[in-house]
Order: structure tokens, then C-alpha cells, then sequence
């Protein structure tokens, strides 16, 4: 500081002009930063910190160490709770993945082509964006009921009575569906941004490649899909930070159980039950452990976002 | 560069909310709670000095669904006591605990409050947050030391006075068991027989489902249980060591469960609590075993036809044993400043005026105290007949001593909740589910493992 100031003083002119608007640029970023570390990063290593205690209610004061952790790994109970979880967020993911956002892809490059009633088409692949989860969750839970819902209904009345099942009361089934329903209610985003990017394509490359004679199918492969690479970076690791928090869909559709017989009990049901809610008849939350499990979603979170900058910078320096 | 710094920027917020969005609703809710419960202990001292005392107590309670009734008690109380004034103030039933918890580690806890039977409660009392009732008038000559003892210690000293039992039983549509031809069952293999008359006519026998997993544990399987074991007997033979959880008598337990699951509705899997009343009540079923806390609810939607309720009959050779849960008591805060006054109210809970207030208003919730009132409500009458027909009552089998399981180890009402879907599922038969749930007691609960 004293360096600045006093080669500020030696030189004054050009430089102490530059200096005060490095210094003017950090305090308009101050504000936005007391916020940051008031609201997010504070209660983030406190919640770090809640992981080492112990006790109930919500003011856990027995320190333990990494007991916690070392439970959650080697109680055969908590592993298996945990592992659970885990492999139901990330097949939750991979399905979001693979239905989502490829039907994303699809749709905005049917999008992105002039025909009649396109805005409505847009609309409507949009709308279900705008609706709250427990909104479209309970009506899917009635669509798929075994008793009224439409689904099994319509089933029954083609004669399909076999497969009119009980969609969300199997173990194999439940969390496919949920997932699907989820992808349904949130293909929107993908396609947005996917459109905004097929509308950054220049005219001019696509133009040239059809005067070459290239089909439609190798102008999507070799043009567009290269050019949209960014972008796809961007969907998949907002897919991934979306469905490894994702709680809502599976409290409207499973409860926070995470039924039938935890089957679709995601990361965020897990850390709910155990660090917020308590399980019925009980229901007192322990809140250590749930920090612990919440530690544990960040760090797998981080592990993601990291790789994903990871290649995203190495993407733009072969570029 | 720019659209990509910005991507990666909007990406680490999102990131960052995610998390925090995740810490933040435990930090909140103390917040939250805070002024409602405030206003209380604040309000005497505000108006000290004048005439009589004017107090408000709160009452904290989980039952979201009486309001109205407990208006029509805390007004009965009023009259009697006109410089008491209680303000009911119900939380969402699934926190509870945490909340009222929260609620007395800030020094914010309602004056009154329900208090959860056993561990839970005990807990609260053990912390010091609830007052003990070793002074209270009157308590051990209105209850019944089994009404008493969820909310005493070993040495009998207790802390909150008790106030609602549930009872449980069979639902019954008259109509299609009159078109049916079939009488009130009065043996298991009639209930069974009855059943498979009504699926060849083409009707679902029983609406009950395991979408919400927690009614086909307590008011299916803990309905069979009692008359199985032999009653509070038999349940102290379990908590003592003297049975095993496996016992051939919890097998016949799972055996009924497996019994039934043909007659449940199609897709019982994913059919809800509610569901299932929806059923009954629009005649699509049966019969639906439920709790009388549903009395109000079918007196209101299944007008369309008769019903009435019957208990479901014992196994051959079994003595009928009922499932009369003592559900609720209330406690007073030991820290409330108006500690006098809510003792005042406790004492009023012993008396016949508030028996009556609660068994008429709230009708299929039952008042504990030793003179039952005339119950208005014919079906209602009719639960309460089933306690002098049985040869005993007993409280749901897990609640004592099996609900408090250690971090990492699965607590009775688990397993058992576990193993009675497993067996509706066909994932387990009934000698197996029986063993798993052995199985996870012995794996915490001493008595569990040293068990004959």
C-alpha cells in the first residue's frame, strides 16, 4: 500500500490515475461481497463447523471430531443410507442427462427453424419451467394414481390392463419416473439456451456449407453441435448442480422418505431427514450428521464444478 | 472470454446458493418462531399493576386439526377462570418436536404443551423443560397408573397430565356387506372368507394401502399385534427379554398382513393414506382398518351409505386384546413465568367438564380420566365399547423403550414398518420379516439379544 502511494507521488499523473480505479473498482465490489460472505459464506463454514459436533436439537455442542464422517462410511446402516443416496442422485442425473437435455437439443433445433406456430410450440415446451414443483409433482402424483389416475385409466380402457402399474409404489420404477417427470417439467431451460446458441451460429457458415452440398444432418454434426460445445458445458453442469440439490420433486412425488422403501431417496431427502425434519414417530433432527452429509454433497458438488472448468479452460485453449 | 467469465460466475453463485440454501432453513427457523411465542410472557407485564391479573398462556400442541374444538375447551376454562385467557397455537404435526424443541433451547416455548409419550417426552422433562406435576392435586386419583406412567419416571413422579387416547378398528360399509350377504365377522377365518366373498363379487375389500408406509404400521399391523401377545402382558414379556422379537407370536402378526394383501386394492403400493379414506368414503371399498381419530372425517364425506366400525376378531384361540393408544398428554414450561396460572389449567384437565368438552367435540379422540363421560357420538360409543368387550388395552406395541434407538441402529417403529411392506410386497414371507426385525432390536436393545 505504502508502495503504491508513495510511487503514486513520484510519478503523479497517469498512474495514480490508474491506481485510484483499481481502487474505486474494489469498493463497488464491496457490497456484493459483504453479502456474499454474510449470507453465503458465513453460514456455509458454519455449517462445516456444525459437522465435528454431536447432540440434538439444534444447537448440537458436543464436539466429536470426524466421528460423524467415520459413522456415515462405516455404520453398515448410515453406509448403506448414504451409498443409497448417492447412487439415486446420480442416476437421477444420468437420466436428466441423457432425456433432458437431448430432447433440448432436439427441440431448439426444430425451434430454430422458421414454421408455422414455432412461438406457440415455444410456449408450450417452456410453460411447465414456470410452474412451482409441488404444483406439477402433485398433479403427476394424481396422473399416475392406481386408483384415479389418468394414466392407469387410459390403460385399462385399451385393454392394457397389465401394465397399468402402480408407477410410483415400485422400487424399480418410482425413481424413473420421478425422474422423467422432473426432465418433462424443466426441458425448457436446455432448449432456451440451446436456441440462444443455434441463433449465435453465423448464417453465413451454414449457408456456405449447404452450397457445398452438405446434408442437414452433417451441418448439425460438424457445425452447429462444435459451435454449441460451450454451451452444452454450461447445461450439463447446471443439470449436474440442479439434480445433486434437487429435493423438491421427490418431497411432492415420494415424501421426504424418499418411498417406496427409499427408493428415490436423494442426497437432499437424506440430509432433510436427518439434519432438519427427524424420521416419524420421532422426529428429532441430528443436526451434526446433517451438516456432515451436506459437507459431503458440497465436496462431491466442487469435485464437479471443478472438472468441469477443468476442461472447459483446456476446450478454449486448444481453441 | 466474457460470455464464458460470466457463465462461470453465474455457475459458482448457483453453486454457492444451492449450499447455503441448504444451511439455511436450521437457522431460520428459531427466527421464525420467535415473535408468536414472544407476545405471551410479554403481555401480563404490560398490564400488572391493574385489578386482577390478566394472563395469557399459549398452548403448543401438534394438532393442527382441532383448532376449533380446543377454542370451544380453552372458552369453557375462560369462564371459569375469566383473568386466564389460553390461546391454542398448533404446529404442522411432522415438526413438532424440532420446533417445540428449538422453541424451548431460546427461551421462547409455548407456557402449555403437548408432550409426546415416553423417550420424547421424557427427554423434554430430563432437560429440565418441563415442570414436574409431583404437587399437582389430584392426578394420581383421576388417572389410571397405565394413563399415567408414559408421562412419569420409574419412580412414579410425574410431569404432564394426560388427555387423549386413539382407539382403532375396522370401518365397515353396511351397504355392500348387506348386498353381500355378509354378517360382522367375529373370527379371522370369517373376516378372511368375508373378504374373498366381496373379491369375487367384484369389490375391493379393504382400501388400505403403503404409499405413505405409516398407516399400514400403526393401524394394521400394531391392531393385530396385541391380541396376538397377549396384551400389556405380553408386550413387557418382549421389552423384558422373556420373548424374542421373532416369536411364533409376531409371526402370526406378519402372517395376517400376508393374509390380507390379496384383498387390498389394486396398485395398493402406491395408494395413499388418503386414497384410501377416498376410497371407503366414495364406496369403492369395503372395509379400511383405521384409527378413530377418522370418525369426523367419514362422518363428514361417506354419507352416501351405512357404515359403522367393528375390531378386528383375534386369531383361534386368542383372547381379543384392543389398541387403545394414549396419544397426548399436556405439560407445563418450567421456565414460563406464568407457571401458576398453567397449573391452574393442568388442574382443569382433570376434571369431568373437560372429559366431557373433549370426548363430544373432538369425537374419536378419548379422554383419559377414570369417570368416562356419555359419548355423544355413536361411533365413537362404539370404539369405547370395544375396550369392555376385550379382555385388555394395550398402547401401540413399539412406543415404550423401542423408539429410542441410538444414531446408525433402526428403531422398532422402522423395522417393523419395513418388514410389514416387505411382506406385503412379497419380498419376505412372514417367518423372515419376523426374523429382520429381531434382528435389528437385537442389534441395540439389550433384552433384544439376551432374548429366549
Amino acid at each position: 500500500m505504502s508502495q503504491m502511494i508513495s510511487s503514486g507521488k513520484r510519478n503523479a499523473g497517469l498512474l495514480s490515475n490508474e491506481n485510484r480505479r483499481r481502487i474505486t473498482w474494489v469498493l463497488f465490489l464491496l457490497p456484493a461481497l459483504m453479502i456474499y460472505l454474510t449470507f453465503m459464506a458465513a453460514p456455509l463454514f458454519d455449517s462445516l463447523r456444525l459437522s465435528l459436533y454431536t447432540g440434538e436439537g439444534y444447537n448440537p455442542t458436543k464436539f466429536v471430531g470426524f466421528q460423524n464422517y467415520i459413522d456415515l462410511f462405516t455404520n453398515p446402516l448410515w453406509r448403506e443410507k448414504f451409498f443409497g443416496a448417492v447412487l439415486h442422485t446420480s442416476i437421477f442425473f444420468a437420466i436428466h442427462m441423457v432425456v433432458q437435455n437431448s430432447l433440448g437439443l432436439l427441440f431448439a433445433n426444430l425451434l430454430a427453424s422458421e414454421f408455422k406456430g414455432r412461438d406457440l410450440y415455444r410456449t408450450i415446451i417452456f410453460a411447465p419451467a414456470t410452474l412451482s414443483v409441488l404444483v406439477t409433482g402433485f398433479l403427476w402424483t394424481l396422473i399416475l394414481n392406481p386408483q384415479w389416475g389418468a394414466v392407469n385409466k387410459i390403460l385399462v380402457a385399451m385393454d392394457l390392463k397389465q401394465w397399468a402399474l402402480p408407477w410410483l409404489g415400485r422400487e424399480n420404477l418410482a425413481l424413473p419416473i420421478i425422474s422423467l417427470v422432473s426432465s418433462w417439467q424443466w426441458v425448457g431451460m436446455p432448449t432456451v439456451l440451446f436456441l440462444a446458441g443455434l441463433m449465435g451460429i453465423s448464417e453465413e457458415l451454414l449457408e456456405a456449407a449447404r452450397i457445398d452440398g452438405a446434408s442437414e444432418w452433417a451441418i448439425f454434426w460438424k457445425i452447429k453441435f462444435p459451435l454449441l460445445k460451450p454451451i452444452i458445458g454450461i447445461v450439463a453442469i447446471l443439470t449436474f448442480v440442479d439434480n445433486f440439490n434437487a429435493f423438491d420433486v421427490i418431497y411432492a412425488m415420494a415424501g421426504a422418505k424418499g418411498e417406496p422403501s427409499y427408493s428415490t431417496d436423494l442426497l437432499a431427502t437424506l440430509f432433510y431427514r436427518t439434519g432438519i425434519a427427524g424420521e416419524h414417530p420421532v422426529g428429532i433432527p441430528n443436526m451434526g450428521m446433517g451438516a456432515a452429509i451436506a459437507t459431503i454433497t458440497f465436496l462431491i458438488l466442487m469435485t464437479g464444478v471443478l472438472f468441469w472448468l477443468y476442461m472447459s479452460r483446456r476446450n478454449s485453449e486448444e481453441a | 472470454m466474457q460470455k464464458k467469465l460470466f457463465g462461470l460466475l453465474s455457475v459458482l453463485i448457483l453453486v454457492s446458493m444451492m449450499l447455503t440454501a441448504c444451511g439455511a432453513p436450521a437457522t431460520e427457523a428459531p427466527v421464525v418462531e420467535v415473535p408468536a411465542a414472544t407476545e405471551a410472557p410479554a403481555e401480563p407485564v404490560a398490564t400488572e399493576a391493574p385489578a386482577a391479573e390478566e394472563i395469557t398462556l399459549t398452548l403448543g400442541s401438534w394438532r393442527v386439526d382441532d383448532v376449533a374444538a380446543w377454542e370451544v375447551i380453552t372458552a369453557a376454562f375462560h369462564e371459569e377462570y375469566p383473568n386466564i385467557t389460553v390461546k391454542f397455537d398448533p404446529t404442522n404435526p411432522p415438526d413438532y418436536n424440532a420446533t417445540l424443541r428449538t422453541q424451548l433451547e431460546t427461551g421462547t416455548g409455548p407456557d402449555l404443551y403437548f408432550v409426546r409419550s415416553f423417550a420424547t417426552g421424557r427427554e423434554l422433562f430430563d432437560a429440565g423443560y418441563v415442570a414436574s406435576l409431583k404437587d399437582l392435586p389430584g392426578i394420581s386419583d383421576t388417572f389410571t397408573e397405565a394413563s399415567r406412567s408414559p408421562w412419569a419416571t420409574e419412580a412414579g413422579e410425574p410431569y404432564a397430565v394426560p388427555i387423549i387416547a386413539v382407539s382403532h378398528g375396522v370401518y365397515y360399509n353396511k351397504d355392500i356387506f348387506a348386498a353381500n350377504g355378509i354378517e360382522v365377522p367375529t373370527t379371522w377365518e370369517e373376516l378372511m372368507a368375508a373378504s374373498q366373498t366381496l373379491l369375487d363379487a367384484g369389490v375391493t375389500p379393504f382400501a388400505n394401502g403403503t404409499k405413505d408406509a405409516w398407516d399400514i404400521n400403526e393401524v394394521v399391523m400394531m391392531q393385530f399385534i396385541p391380541s396376538n401377545i397377549g396384551g400389556y402382558e405380553g408386550r413387557l414379556a418382549y421389552l423384558n427379554g422373556e420373548r424374542c422379537f421373532n416369536s411364533e407370536e409376531m409371526v402370526a402378526s406378519f402372517q395376517q398382513i400376508d393374509d390380507m394383501q390379496p384383498f387390498l386394492p389394486t396398485g395398493f403400493e402406491a395408494t395413499s393414506y388418503y386414497d384410501s379414506a377416498q376410497l371407503f368414503s366414495q364406496g369403492l371399498a369395503a372395509m379400511m382398518l383405521d384409527g378413530s381419530w377418522s370418525i369426523g372425517g367419514f362422518e363428514k364425506d361417506a354419507t352416501d351409505f351405512e357404515w359403522g366400525v367393528f375390531y378386528p376378531p383375534a386369531l383361534d384361540g386368542k383372547d381379543q386384546y384392543v389398541t387403545f393408544h394414549i396419544d397426548a398428554a399436556i405439560g407445563a414450561n418450567a421456565g414460563s413465568p406464568n407457571l401458576e396460572a398453567a397449573m391452574t389449567f393442568l388442574e382443569f384437565l382433570e376434571s369431568s367438564a373437560f372429559a366431557e368438552l373433549l370426548g363430544n367435540n373432538l369425537p374419536g379422540f378419548f379422554p383419559l380420566t377414570k369417570d368416562v363421560p356419555i359419548l355423544s357420538d355413536p361411533i365413537a360409543a362404539d370404539f369405547m365399547a370395544f375396550n369392555s368387550a376385550a379382555k385388555g388395552v394395550d398402547i401401540r406395541f413399539v412406543w415404550e423403550k423401542l423408539l429410542a434407538a441410538p444414531s446408525g441402529s433402526v428403531d422398532a417403529y422402522t423395522s417393523l414398518n419395513n418388514n410389514v411392506i416387505a411382506v406385503l410386497k412379497d419380498e419376505k414371507t412372514p417367518q423372515e420379516a419376523a426374523d429382520a426385525f429381531n434382528a435389528d432390536l437385537a442389534a441395540w436393545y439389550e433384552p433384544a439379544a439376551a432374548c429366549k
